[in-house]
């Protein structure tokens, strides 16, 4: 099984400068290469497929995070990495559900990924605090701000979609979703 | 209202660095001037990057859930779930420890093994009679089986197997000791001096526990022996002693030399000595000599695989086995002399005077 794994997989260095490149294909054959991995991890302590991609996928974002950060340096595998942040967040996820995080199986070595995690931690706050405000934001605030801000829509654009009168309306209007969600944001 | 909006639009436009130069130091001075400006920059700015994380993230998160929809998720979690069989399970979780284990136990097994293999002398002997002509039995064999083939009537042709031994005298009348394996299920024995005469003999007493079987030359032409030169030692005899043999491993004598190793034989046997002596097949039932002409024992066999350990019955065990022998069987009384002539004498005199008190022993089975 594992000879198939490590066949599919990309070589380290393929993996940082793909995703320095904000390649799709560098990002789907990392995904794919070591989902395996922590399938048969999180299936063999406790945890059923969907935890499996909820973690990995965590896991995934981290090592996104760190490499975009500038300051990845490839210490050791980037299996190993990506294995040791997933079983730490796995255990995490296991204690908080008072599971018993004893007895654990591993099938790979194991790194300190202690201060990397304390990070995504942060910003994984931060990443909830703007869901919960988008969330409560409601519609159609929440639409107009994705557009303008995610998918980069012009303001004609969003005049036009939203049916304003006017750009000026769609201008105000979009100010006070902004305003709003502001509010939400810090005050979360 | 207008004016807040204007101006989140040029603070937007600031922080996303599209303004001119003009109005950026234009603003710039703004913030200085006003705190509540430069703390809805601070804010903005703040803002929009969470929200810029929050659209990567879900954009990542986009990407991953397209390249997780190509995976086939269910197939790979069959294959790798925990098996249903617990002994699979305990072997896949902990092989290292399974490894360490087998090894420990390797380890233990191959230790205890070589300690026992040091301590205890391993190894069989080998009995020191001669097998004379084996080559030729097997050839007589083969010629067996084509005679017979042609009718059952045929008569078995038979030569008789030739082995060989070494003995000595006991007495000057010719009695004669050797080992019990040298003459055991023998059809008839015959003894040879170190002239070449030939003499029939006949066993006349055996003690298996010892390995002993004294013999008597039957044949008239026999002409008594003058005084034997040797005695026998009854004490024992230490290591390092320096002692030697004379014996029949080819058809004419081999004297050989060597020293007492061990006080005990093979195994730990007390009744015997561990001699440090080169001996061939032949050389059994030959005396074993110390260096003044004592006999101290019977070479009766080595160890295979060692070199040097051969084995010789304690000269004790000779004079018990001879007590053991009821008087009237042996006719006269076995007594050795109670003096020594060879005492004194060297080496070579020495074996010059025993070679005729040693013989040949060829056994017809």
């Amino acid at each position: 099984m594992s000879n198939k794994l490590s066949s599919s997989v990309p070589t380290d260095r393929e993996v940082v400068l793909g995703i320095l490149n904000d390649s799709e294909d560098a990002l789907n054959k990392l995904y794919t290469g070591y989902f395996p991995m922590i399938l048969q991890f999180i299936l063999n302590n406790n945890g059923d497929e969907d935890d499996a991609k909820d973690v990995y996928q965590e896991g995934i974002i981290v090592l996104y995070n760190k490499i975009k950060g500038g300051n990845f340096e490839l210490s050791s595998k980037l299996k190993t990495y990506i294995y040791s942040v997933c079983r730490r967040i796995w255990l995490k996820k296991l204690s908080q559900q008072s599971k018993k995080t004893s007895n654990i199986s591993d099938f790979e070595d194991v790194m300190a990924v202690e201060v990397d995690l304390e990070q995504h931690e942060e910003k994984d706050k931060q990443f909830d605090k703007m869901q919960d405000a988008l969330l409560h934001l409601g519609e159609p605030c929440k639409t107009i701000i994705q557009d303008f801000y995610i998918n980069n829509l012009s303001m004609q654009d969003i005049c036009e979609k939203f049916g304003y009168t006017n750009t000026d309306n769609a201008k105000t209007q979009k100010y006070k979703c902004l305003q709003r969600l502001k509010k939400l944001f810090f005050q979360v | 209202m207008r004016n807040e909006i204007e101006l989140e639009g040029i603070i937007e436009d600031y922080l996303n660095g599209k303004l001119s130069e003009t109005e950026r130091t234009a603003f710039e001075q703004l913030r200085k001037n006003d705190p509540t400006v430069d703390h809805k920059v601070v804010a903005h700015k703040v803002f929009l990057e969470s929200f810029g994380e929050y659209a990567n993230v879900l954009d990542l998160k986009a990407r991953m859930d397209r390249a997780h929809a190509q995976i086939d998720v269910e197939t790979l979690a069959e294959e790798l779930k925990p098996h249903p069989s617990f002994i699979i399970n305990i072997w896949r979780k902990n092989k290292a420890a399974i490894a360490v284990a087998a090894s420990f136990i390797l380890l233990t097994i191959v230790t205890v093994y070589s300690i026992q293999q040091n301590t205890k002398q391993i190894g069989s002997v080998e009995l020191m009679s001669r097998e004379m002509a084996k080559i030729k039995k097997s050839q007589n064999g083969l010629i067996r089986i084509i005679n017979a083939k042609p009718g059952p009537n045929v008569p078995n042709y038979t030569k008789p197997a030739n082995f060989g031994g070494t003995g000595f005298a006991l007495t000057a009348n010719g009695y004669l000791l050797t080992n019990l394996h040298v003459v055991d299920g023998a059809d008839s024995v015959y003894v040879q001096d170190n002239k070449g005469d030939s003499y029939k003999a006949r066993v006349v007493r055996t003690d298996s526990q010892y390995d002993l079987a004294i013999l008597k030359i039957i044949d008239k032409s026999f002409s008594p022996l003058s005084n034997l030169p040797y005695r026998l030692k009854q004490s024992g005899i230490g290591m390092g002693e320096i002692v030697y043999t004379l014996g029949f491993p080819k058809d004419d004598a081999v004297f050989g030399e060597g020293y007492v190793s061990s006080r005990s034989g093979y195994n730990g046997d007390t009744t015997q000595y561990q001699v440090s002596i080169p001996v061939n097949p032949g050389n059994s039932g030959g005396p074993l000599l110390d260096h003044q002409g004592n006999i101290i024992g019977v070479i009766s066999a080595k160890e295979k695989q060692v070199d040097g350990a051969t084995f010789a019955i304690k000269s004790k065990y000779i004079q018990e086995a001879l007590n053991s022998i009821p008087n009237d069987s042996l006719g006269k009384k076995v007594a050795f002399n109670k003096r020594n002539s060879l005492q004194g004498l060297s080496r070579n005199k020495q074996v010059e005077k025993i070679q005729d008190y040693v013989f040949m022993i060829k056994v017809y089975k």
